[in-house]
């Protein structure tokens, strides 16, 4: 074996998660390979919108991670360059009725260290002057910020190559080498690499990592549909949701849930979305689903009726049982890592949780708590 | 009911073939007239010098007018379709409301538009696909310039020059970058297809009355504001139409998940059977959807299609032997990758860049047509990659040394919306109860 094959750590994945998490690793001084079935971003990364949000979050270790990796992402601006149109757009939250809910979790926010500021019905007007009569009441949360998360992933990765690492696309892991429960390299389509670490930044596919190593994520798909209309002056300055979104967000059940979050981007397009439908692998178009974010983001923006939807896509969130990442050495294979399951926050939380685990992985203290997040509580080992 | 999607020459003979039968048919079409691309515009008299196939056309508006089996539905854009127990629904936005058609069967005569390849200064004012130009004279009245140059391949482009021509346009020349002497190669093609031999020499004596010259085995290099090279020479025109060959309109097959396949000249076709049926059963396809081959063999598939009769199979044959000869002696070659600069914009909508699509490859790390997409925009504009999705997948291809795999092929070829709808009708349809 050459020792071109061999490296100090092997990054499975090259979404925004396995982007992410190698530079990290680049920068703490490790060799890192970055190995991808397909291309780069070619996955969910691809596949999503690019909110970085902070908004939608409950106040626990989510939005703890969700913060730190906020201003990751504007650190990752200034090394990376400004390259993947990274924005400080600002999220506004609307409400139609009782708004009890929204300003109580707008509080509970604030304590937690989120900027969110209560507006009424003229503050919102300010913000978004097309929006629908009848919404009284919001909230305004600047630090809500959003990319373009297919270039993100792919400058990052430039950037991890400017800096020694290699990242090969088109590259199948088909089978783990392990000897004795430790991890000692991949095999892949185009041959074997050898590390001591490996990371499964694998998403939505986690779980058929793990299973290849032996041990066990459960990781699911949950599909979701967004909106992209044909391109038009610049009307709506935000991301703006409607409050359920954040219920939505939360919510375990299986069956189909919409709420709208109305975008405008650098291009002029509008993009609406997301449905979340718990289907597995199921792409086909929902026609339903559609027509439901069209009546929701035209409920909010009344001018929209007339814009023609040019496009619809499909992606597939990485979600475990409980809705958080998983971000941890595995309990049964020593030098697997994993950064899966992020669901519909894996742009947001990418910087975060890539410096958790390279912090883990070095044996440097973290900047947070990290066990909410660790695999053993699905592997039944203690945290 | 049946319905059928297109009222083209393909989608005409369909519903007359079905309605003689005593079915029910609904006959959609985008436009507000009937014909399709090349019949769309045809004259109720045409009087003297009318081409040879028009009789045909005017035998199938006529009947299609006064069948009262037949339901016409125009200014009608099927944007989505599904397939539910045994039956199909189509979602139509006719004259700007949605509205749904259940049918039984469903036949696709969708057609084909225009492939267009970038050159140097394809994106300047005056360049446009021969059937825009073609279009806008017949549905207008307009003729969009006075000194016309033709370029590209394919006889499609002769009744283009003509036409023009005719209407009082000057036409410098048309340059094909074919010999269509190649067609010694192919005689069966001919001889099979007298009428074809009929309707070239139609169009070749057409364009000696109206002093047209033909360049064979020319193509244009680049435009500038004022005209094109050709060899290092420059020709001086104000509009320049182009066209080589067609790209077959497959969203409504692709999204009712009917199986695709890659014709022998890498064009994405739908896969049908003896009687024009797709692999979903109750589902048929007619037309250039199928492969191009032209309005007589559209006609002969729409008949087969609307009446599943065996009879017309030999004609059929025969018509099919003539678009493998128009494939073998008109094809598109990769050598038109070699005119572009680092500057030649290949996708128009969102200005990307041939350069853009080589630093998307070896910088980001795209491999593959979406990739490309993803890292730089191309093919995400108005018109959602019709014009350069297939040519950005080839170019990048060919930038990583390697041949487009079927699938990719197919993925370009497909569109998760058939048209585009606006968003107040689109959530308008939770109340219709579809
Ligand atoms: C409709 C929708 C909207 C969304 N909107 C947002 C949003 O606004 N903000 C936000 O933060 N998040 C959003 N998300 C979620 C976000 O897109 C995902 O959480 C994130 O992209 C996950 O990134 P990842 O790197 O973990 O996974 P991926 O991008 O899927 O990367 C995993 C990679 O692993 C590779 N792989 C799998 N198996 C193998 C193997 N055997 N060998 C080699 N490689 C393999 C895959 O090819 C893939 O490229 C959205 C998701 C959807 C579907
Ligand atoms: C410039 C030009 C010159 C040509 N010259 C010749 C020639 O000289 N000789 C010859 O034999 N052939 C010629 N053709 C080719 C000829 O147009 C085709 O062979 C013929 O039109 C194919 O018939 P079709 O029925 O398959 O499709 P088309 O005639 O293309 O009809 C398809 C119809 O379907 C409609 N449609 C598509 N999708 C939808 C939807 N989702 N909802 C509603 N409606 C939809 C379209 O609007 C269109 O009207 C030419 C074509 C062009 C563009």
């Amino acid at each position: 074996m050459t020792s071109q094959n061999n490296f100090d750590a092997i990054v499975i994945g090259a979404g925004i998660v396995g982007a992410t998490t190698s530079l990290a690793l680049t920068k703490a001084g490790l060799r890192v390979l970055v190995l991808d079935r397909g291309p780069v971003a070619g996955g969910t990364t691809g596949a999503g919108e690019g909110n970085i949000l902070v908004s939608d979050k409950e106040p626990g270790p989510e939005l703890e991670l969700a913060l730190m990796s906020r201003d990751l992402w504007f650190e990752l601006g200034d090394d990376v360059g400004d390259s993947f149109e990274l924005e400080a757009k600002g999220g506004v939250v609307v409400s139609r009725g009782d708004d009890t809910a929204l300003r109580d979790f707008a509080k509970r926010q604030q304590s937690a260290g989120v900027n969110a500021q209560l507006v009424d019905g003229n503050e919102l007007r300010k913000l978004e002057p097309h929006l629908a009569p009848g919404m009284n009441s919001g909230a305004f949360y600047p630090q809500d910020s959003q990319c373009q998360p297919m270039l993100a992933a792919a400058q990052i990765l430039k950037r991890v190559r400017e800096r020694g690492g290699i990242v090969k696309t088109g590259t199948m892991v088909t089978k783990f080498v392990i000897v004795s429960n430790r991890v000692k390299g991949v095999e892949t389509s185009e041959g074997i690499f050898n590390a001591p670490t490996i990371v499964n930044a694998a998403g939505t596919w986690a779980g058929e990592i793990s299973k290849l190593a032996g041990s066990f994520l459960p990781i699911a798909p949950r599909k979701g549909f967004i909106l992209v209309t044909a391109p038009m002056p610049q009307i709506i300055n935000h991301k703006v949701y409607d409050s359920d979104y954040v219920a939505n967000v939360a919510s375990g059940e299986a069956d189909l849930q919409t709420s709208t979050v109305v975008e405008g981007t650098r291009s002029g397009t509008i993009l609406i979305g997301a449905s979340r439908e718990r289907v597995g692998f199921d792409g086909s178009m929902n026609i339903d689903v559609l027509r439901r974010l069209a009546a929701q983001a035209t409920s909010l923006f009344p001018i929209l009726r007339d814009v023609q939807l040019l496009r619809a896509y499909r992606g597939f969130r990485p979600y475990a049982p409980d809705h958080l990442p998983v971000i941890g050495e595995d309990s049964l294979i020593a030098g697997l890592w994993h950064s899966a399951g992020h669901e519909g926050a894996g742009i947001g939380l990418a910087p975060g949780s890539a410096r958790l685990l390279t912090e883990q992985i070095t044996g440097r203290s973290s900047f947070m708590d990290a066990s909410p997040f660790s695999p053993r509580r699905f592997q039944g080992g203690s945290a | 009911m049946i319905a059928i999607v297109g009222a083209g020459p393909a989608g005409l003979s369909a519903a007359v073939a079905a309605a003689k039968l005593g079915q029910q048919v609904i006959l959609i079409d985008s436009s507000p007239r009937l014909g399709g691309q090349y019949w769309r515009h045809l004259p109720s008299n045409w009087g003297v010098g009318r081409p040879p196939y028009f009789a045909k056309a005017q035998e199938l508006f006529d009947e299609v007018l006064s069948n009262p089996l037949i339901t016409r539905f125009s200014n009608a854009h099927v944007w989505q379709a599904e397939k539910k127990a045994e039956q199909f629904n189509l979602y139509v936005v006719r004259n700007g409301v949605e509205e749904i058609v259940k049918a039984e069967k469903v036949i696709l005569a969708t057609g084909a538009y225009d492939r267009a390849l970038p050159f140097p200064g394809w994106d300047l004012p005056g360049v446009m696909t021969a059937g825009a130009a073609q279009s806008m004279l017949k549905s207008h009245g307009v003729l969009v310039g006075k000194k016309f140059v033709i370029a590209g391949t394919g006889p499609f482009l002769l009744p283009v020059a003509t036409g023009l021509a005719a209407a009082g346009a000057e036409v410098v020349g048309l340059y094909e970058a074919n010999n269509p002497l190649r067609w010694i190669l192919n005689l069966h093609g001919l001889i099979l297809n007298p009428s074809k031999i009929r309707e070239g020499i139609y169009f070749l004596k057409k364009l000696r009355s109206l002093g047209i010259k033909v360049h064979y085995g020319k193509e244009i290099q680049s435009a500038v504001s004022d005209g094109v090279l050709v060899d290092g020479k420059k020709i001086e025109c104000d509009t320049v139409a182009i066209g080589s060959g067609f790209v077959p309109e497959l969203s409504l097959a692709g999204i009712l998940g009917a199986k695709l396949k890659v014709g022998a000249d890498g064009t994405v076709v739908v896969d049908v059977d003896q009687n024009q049926q797709t692999s979903i059963p109750g589902l048929y396809a007619a037309g250039e959807s199928t492969g191009i081959g032209g309005s007589s063999l559209a006609v002969l598939e729409g008949e087969i299609a609307g009446s599943t009769r065996k009879g017309k199979r030999l004609a059929r044959w025969r018509a099919q032997v003539f678009a493998t000869g128009l494939q073998r002696v008109y094809p598109v070659s990769n050598k038109w990758q070699s005119a572009l600069t680092p500057q030649t914009i290949l996708c128009r909508c969102e200005e990307v860049s041939l350069a853009d699509i080589h630093g998307a490859i070896d910088e980001l790390g795209a491999q593959d047509g979406r990739s490309a997409k993803l890292f730089t925009r191309a093919g995400m504009g108005l018109c959602q990659g019709r014009v350069c999705g297939r040519n950005v997948s080839e170019i990048v291809a060919c930038h990583l040394s390697r041949d487009l795999t079927a699938e990719e092929r197919i993925n370009t070829a497909q569109r998760p919306l058939a048209a585009p709808i606006s968003l107040g009708e689109l959530g308008d349809g939770l109340e219709k109860n579809f």
